[in-house]
C-alpha cells in the first residue's frame, strides 16, 4: 500500500516538474499586440506579419481599428489595463499620450540603436513624436498638401503656368470659375474638423503665424482670402462641410479647375480624371515668400504599460528598417529624407510625388501638444464663423487666439 | 367594374408612393455601380454611364462578407432571442395592471433606455473587462444590445397586450387555468402577431447594431457586417462605390424576407377572438 | 414557503418575478452606465480615469461651464425644433400611410412591407446618401426641385446656415416613417372591423369614423409610438455625423452631436456626459408625460 502511494507521489512530483519545465521553456514566447488602421493592402498588417516569422520568440497580434476610433479606444484600454503594445496613432494626437506618460520614453533606445537615427528624418514628422526634448515615438508615414490643377482647363482659359501667391491664385480661380458649365475654380475643404484646420494653418503659417499665434497679420489676411473665395463663389459652399476626399471627387468628375489635397489622391486621379493635371506646390503670400505645408500621417508609439518593451522596440526598429518599401508596396511616403521614391512608371504620378516630396521639406506639424484637439477646435470655430459671415476674418481670428491663449496657459 | 378600377388606381398610387419613398434606397443601388468620379458630377446621372458590375464579386471576396453576414445573424438572432424572453412577461404585467409600482417600472424602462449607444459603450467596456465577458464578445454584445433594445420592445409589446380584452383571460382563470397556464395557453397566442412584428424589428435592429460591436469585438473573425462596412472608411480615403455595394448585399436579401414576413404577420390578425 | 412557490405560478409572485428580472438586467446593463455618466459630469475626467468611479469631485462647475458656453442655448433650441418637426412629420406621414394600406387592394401589404426599407438599411449608409442627396452642387433634391421649377438657384441644404437643420429634418423624417407607419399599422389591424360596420351602418362619415373608433382605439398605440419617436430622435446621430457635421458654424448642431463632439473629438469626457444628463432630464419630463397619459388607457 505505501509503495504504491510512494510511486504515485514519486509520478506525480516527476510529472508536475516535467510540466513546468515545458512552461518555463514556452514562457520564452513573448506575446506583443499591435494596432493600426492599416488593412490588407497596407504596411502596418504585412509588416507585423514579417516580424512575427522572423523573430521566432516573439508573436504578434494585430487588430486593425478604425481612424475615428483609435484614440478613444486607446484610451479605454489603456483606462482598464488593457493597452496595446505598439500603437499607430494620428501624429496630432501623439503628444496627447506622450504629455501624460502613457507612451514609453524611447531616447535612449532610439540612441542606442543602429536602425533608427533621428537625423534621417523629416523635421515635421520628427517634432510630432517629440516631447519636452524627448522622443516618444517613431514617424510611421507621412503626408502633406499642394495644389492639383487640370491642365487642360488652364489651356482652354488662357493661363500658362500655375499661380505662385495667393494673388495670383484668386485671380487663376477668377479666370477658370464658369458656373454656366458647372465648374468652380477651386475646390478645399473648410469642413469643421481636423481636416479644416489641416487645410488652414499652412496659410496661417505662410502669412507669418503659427497656431500659438493664430491672429497673426498674415493669417488674417489668409482667412480674408478664403472668405473671398467663398464670397465669389470661385468654390462651392458645400466647402464649409465637405471634406478633402470628397472636394477632389469634384475636380476628378470636372467640376473644379484646381483642388488642394494630398498625395492619398493619386491612386484614384490617375484611374478617374479624364484630362491632363499636374500638381504645384501651395502659393505663398507673396513672391518667394516663406513656404509651409500640412503634415499628416501616422506615427509608432508604445504604450508605456506595455509588458514587453525591448521585443515591441524591436518591432519598430525592423519597420523602421523597411521604410524604403512603404512607397513601391504600399504607396505611401516615408517620413524619411534620406530614401528616395522610385518611378512608378506612371508619368501624371510620378511628376506629382516629386512636388510632393519638395513641399514635405516646408510641413510642420500641427502642434505637438497635449490638448490639441481645443486648439483645433478653436481655429475651426474662427473659419467657420468667418466663412459663414457672423464674424470678421479679424475678430474670428481674435477670438481663436484668446481661446489659444487660455489653453496654452501663456 | 369600379372596385377593379379603383384597385388599380389604389396600386398605383401605392406605388408611386413607393417608388418616391424609396427613391434613397435606388440612390444606392446606383452609386455601387457607379465609378469614383462620377458619384461627384455635377449634374447628377440617374443611371451610371459605365456600370461596374463587378463590384459586388469584388465587396463579397474582399471583406468576406459571408462570415460578416453569419456573425451578424448570430448577434441578431441572440438579441431577439433574449428580448423576447425577458420582455414579453414583463410587458403582459406592465399591461395587466394599474397601480403606482407599474408607472414606476414602466418610466424605468423608459428612461433606461434615454442614452445613446456611444456614450454607453465606455462604462460598459468598463464593466465588463472587470467580468472578464470581453473574452466572450459576441455574447457581450448580446447582453448589451439587448438591454438597448429591450425598452423598445416592452413598450410596444405592451400596447400589442392592452389590445387583449382583459375578458378573455378572466374566463380562462375562471375554467380553472393557472396564471401560467391563461398567460401562455391564451393571452400569448392572441398576442403573437404584435409580438412577432416586434421581435422582427427588434432583429432588425441588432443586425444593424455597431457601436457596441466596434469596440467589444476585437477579433475580425467575430465581427459583424457592420463593423465590416466601416472598415471602408480610412483617415482620407472613403470607397464610396464599394460602401455602397457592400451595403446592397447587406440590405436586399433581408429587406426581401421582411417584406415577406411582415405581410403575414400584419394582415393576418383576426378580430374573430372577440366574437 | 410552499405558499411564495405557489404564487410563483399562480399570483403575485408570477408576476413579480415576470417584472424583476427584466428590471434587474436593465438597471445592471443600462443603469448602472447611465449612473456612470450622471457621476462622471460632477467629476474631472481624464483618459486615466475612464476606468473607476473615484475621480476628483468638481460639484456643478461643469454644468456652468457648458451652460456659460455661447453655442449652448442655440444647440439646444435646434434639438428643440429637430425632434418636434421630425416627430410631427414622421407621425403624420407614418399615419397616413399606414391608414392608407389598410385598404385592401391586391399587392397592398408587400408594397407596405418596402417601407421598411430605411429602417434595414444601416445608418452610416444612410447618412452617406442623404449626404449626396442633399449636396448643393450634384445633389439630386437641388436637381429635381430645379427641374419642377419649384426653385430656381441651387439650395446649400449641408452648407447654408438657415437651411442646414432642416437638411438633416428631411432625411430623419424619412428615416423614421417606417418605424411609424409599421407599428401604426399593426395598431390599426388590431381595431375589429365590425366597429366600423356598425358606425357606418349608423351613419358616421369616414371623418366620424376615424375620430370616434380609430383614434381611442390607437391610444397606446400612438403613446408607444411618440415616446419611442422622441427617444429614438434624441439618439440620432449618423445622420448628423454624416450630412453637416453639426455645421455649418453650429447651425444644425443638436445636444446629442455635441455631447458626442466633446468625448470624443475633444475628448472632454466630463463635458460629453454633462451635456448628455441635461438630454437624461429631458427626457425624464417626456416619460413622465406618457406614462401619466396611459392611465387613460381602455384594455381590450
Amino acid at each position: 500500500m505505501t509503495i504504491r502511494f510512494g510511486l504515485l507521489g514519486a509520478l506525480a512530483l516527476a510529472s508536475i516538474s516535467l510540466l513546468s519545465l515545458g512552461a518555463a521553456v514556452a514562457q520564452d514566447e513573448v506575446t506583443i499586440t499591435i494596432w493600426s488602421l492599416d488593412d490588407a493592402n497596407q504596411p502596418a498588417l504585412n509588416l507585423a506579419r514579417e516580424f512575427d516569422e522572423l523573430e521566432p520568440g516573439i508573436k504578434v497580434e494585430y487588430r486593425e481599428i478604425q481612424f475615428d476610433d483609435v484614440v478613444a479606444e486607446s484610451m479605454r484600454a489603456f483606462a482598464t489595463g488593457q493597452a496595446p503594445d505598439i500603437i499607430a496613432v494620428d501624429n496630432p494626437e501623439h503628444a496627447l499620450f506622450a504629455a501624460r506618460g502613457a507612451f514609453l520614453d524611447i531616447t535612449d533606445r532610439v540612441a542606442a540603436s543602429d536602425v533608427i537615427n533621428p537625423d534621417n528624418y523629416f523635421a515635421g514628422p520628427l517634432n510630432s513624436v517629440s516631447w519636452d526634448g524627448k522622443l516618444f515615438g517613431v514617424p510611421k508615414a507621412t503626408n502633406t498638401i499642394a495644389l492639383y490643377y487640370n491642365k487642360d482647363l488652364y489651356a482652354k482659359a488662357g493661363i500658362t503656368e500655375p499661380p505662385k501667391t495667393w494673388d495670383e491664385l484668386v485671380e487663376v480661380s477668377r479666370k477658370l470659375n464658369d458656373p454656366a458649365n458647372n465648374v468652380y475654380g477651386l475646390a478645399f475643404s473648410a469642413k469643421a474638423s481636423e481636416e479644416g484646420t489641416f487645410q488652414f494653418l499652412p496659410w496661417a503659417q505662410m502669412g507669418g503665424g503659427g497656431y500659438d499665434n493664430i491672429n497673426a497679420p498674415g493669417a488674417v489676411k489668409a482667412l480674408e482670402i478664403w472668405k473671398t473665395i467663398m464670397d465669389e463663389k470661385l468654390a462651392s459652399p458645400d466647402t464649409l462641410t465637405r471634406g478633402q476626399w470628397d472636394s477632389t471627387g469634384t475636380f476628378n468628375s470636372g467640376n473644379a479647375a484646381q483642388v488642394i489635397s494630398g498625395p492619398w489622391e493619386l491612386n484614384r486621379m490617375v484611374e478617374e480624371a479624364k484630362f491632363d493635371w499636374g500638381v504645384t506646390l501651395l502659393p505663398t503670400e507673396t513672391e518667394g515668400g516663406a513656404r509651409s505645408s500640412a503634415m499628416g500621417d501616422f506615427n509608432w508609439a508604445i504604450f508605456a504599460s506595455s509588458k514587453h518593451p525591448d521585443e515591441a522596440f524591436k518591432a519598430l526598429e525592423y519597420f523602421a528598417s523597411q521604410d524604403d518599401r512603404l512607397f513601391p508596396e504600399f504607396g505611401q511616403l516615408p517620413a524619411r529624407s534620406d530614401i528616395a521614391l522610385p518611378e512608378t512608371g506612371e508619368p501624371l504620378k510620378d511628376a506629382a510625388l516629386q512636388v510632393f516630396v519638395e513641399q514635405l521639406q516646408y510641413a510642420q506639424a500641427r502642434g505637438p501638444h497635449p490638448e490639441w484637439p481645443k486648439i483645433s477646435k478653436a481655429v475651426q470655430d474662427a473659419i467657420q464663423q468667418a466663412l459663414t459671415g457672423q464674424q470678421s476674418p479679424q475678430a474670428a481670428l481674435d477670438q481663436a487666439a484668446a481661446t489659444i491663449k487660455g489653453i496654452l496657459g501663456t | 367594374m369600379t372596385e377593379k378600377w379603383t384597385n388599380r388606381i389604389l396600386l398605383l398610387v401605392a406605388l408611386a408612393l413607393a417608388a418616391l419613398y424609396l427613391f434613397p434606397l435606388y440612390w444606392m443601388y446606383v452609386t455601387s455601380l457607379k465609378t469614383g468620379s462620377e458619384i461627384f458630377a455635377t449634374p447628377p446621372g440617374m443611371v451610371p454611364t459605365n456600370p461596374q458590375w463587378g463590384v459586388f464579386a469584388y465587396v463579397w471576396e474582399l471583406r468576406g462578407m459571408g462570415r460578416f453576414l453569419w456573425n451578424s445573424a448570430i448577434i441578431a438572432s441572440g438579441t431577439m432571442a433574449l428580448t423576447a424572453i425577458l420582455g414579453t412577461g414583463c410587458a403582459y404585467v406592465l399591461a395587466r395592471y394599474r397601480n403606482i409600482w407599474i408607472d414606476v417600472a414602466l418610466f424605468l424602462v423608459l428612461m433606461l433606455q434615454v442614452l445613446p449607444a456611444s456614450l454607453m459603450i465606455t462604462p460598459l467596456f468598463v464593466g465588463f473587462s472587470q467580468f472578464g465577458l470581453l473574452n466572450h464578445p459576441q455574447l457581450a454584445v448580446i447582453l448589451a444590445v439587448t438591454a438597448k433594445v429591450m425598452p423598445f420592445f416592452v413598450v410596444l409589446v405592451r400596447a400589442t397586450f392592452m389590445s387583449v380584452p382583459g375578458e378573455l383571460e378572466e374566463a380562462a382563470l375562471v375554467d380553472g387555468n393557472s396564471r401560467i397556464g391563461a398567460f401562455w395557453f391564451i393571452v400569448l397566442p392572441l398576442a403573437r402577431n404584435g409580438i412577432l412584428v416586434s421581435a422582427i424589428l427588434i432583429f432588425m435592429q441588432a443586425f444593424g447594431e455597431f457601436v457596441y460591436s466596434k469596440s467589444i469585438i476585437q477579433a475580425v473573425e467575430l465581427q459583424p457586417a457592420s463593423v465590416g462596412l466601416n472598415a471602408f472608411m480610412g483617415p482620407n480615403t472613403t470607397e464610396w462605390n464599394n460602401i455602397m455595394a457592400y451595403a446592397t448585399i447587406y440590405v436586399t436579401p433581408i429587406l426581401a424576407i421582411f417584406v415577406i414576413l411582415q405581410r403575414r404577420i400584419v394582415s393576418g390578425l383576426t378580430s374573430g377572438a372577440l366574437k | 414557503m410552499n405558499r411564495l412557490l405557489s404564487g410563483l405560478r399562480d399570483g403575485k409572485g408570477f408576476d413579480i418575478v415576470l417584472v424583476t428580472v427584466p428590471l434587474l438586467f436593465l438597471f445592471a446593463l443600462s443603469g448602472l452606465p447611465l449612473i456612470y455618466n450622471v457621476v462622471m459630469s460632477f467629476q474631472e475626467v481624464d483618459m486615466f480615469s475612464l476606468g473607476t468611479f473615484a475621480r476628483p469631485w468638481v460639484g456643478f462647475n461643469n454644468y456652468i461651464a457648458v451652460f456659460s458656453q455661447p453655442e449652448t442655448w442655440p444647440i439646444m433650441r435646434n434639438t428643440l425644433v429637430f425632434v418636434v418637426v421630425s416627430i410631427a412629420g414622421q407621425f403624420a406621414i407614418g399615419f397616413g400611410l399606414a391608414l392608407f394600406f389598410t385598404l385592401k387592394f391586391p399587392g397592398a401589404s408587400y408594397i407596405r412591407g418596402l417601407f421598411l426599407a430605411s429602417w434595414v438599411m444601416p445608418g452610416l449608409v444612410v447618412g452617406a446618401i442623404w449626404n449626396w442627396i442633399l449636396a448643393g452642387d450634384f445633389g439630386v433634391l437641388n436637381y429635381i426641385l430645379k427641374s419642377l421649377g419649384i426653385i430656381s438657384e441651387n439650395i446649400f441644404w449641408r452648407s447654408d446656415t438657415a437651411w442646414s437643420l432642416w437638411g438633416v429634418v428631411i432625411a430623419n423624417i424619412w428615416n423614421g416613417v417606417a418605424f411609424n407607419m409599421i407599428l401604426l399599422a399593426v395598431g390599426l389591424a388590431g381595431i375589429p372591423r365590425d366597429l366600423y360596420e356598425a358606425a357606418a351602418l349608423d351613419g358616421a362619415t369616414a371623418w366620424q369614423r376615424f375620430w370616434t373608433i380609430t383614434l381611442p382605439m390607437m391610444r397606446s398605440t400612438i403613446g408607444a409610438v411618440i415616446s419611442l419617436g422622441l427617444i429614438f430622435t434624441l439618439q440620432q446621430f449618423d445622420l448628423f455625423a454624416a450630412i453637416t457635421s453639426g455645421g455649418p458654424a453650429n447651425s444644425s448642431n443638436v445636444a446629442q452631436y455635441w455631447a458626442w463632439e466633446q468625448s470624443f473629438r475633444q475628448y472632454d469626457f466630463a463635458k460629453g456626459s454633462t451635456i448628455s444628463v441635461v438630454m437624461i432630464a429631458v427626457v425624464l419630463v417626456a416619460s413622465i408625460i406618457y406614462v401619466r397619459s396611459t392611465r387613460h388607457e381602455v384594455r381590450g
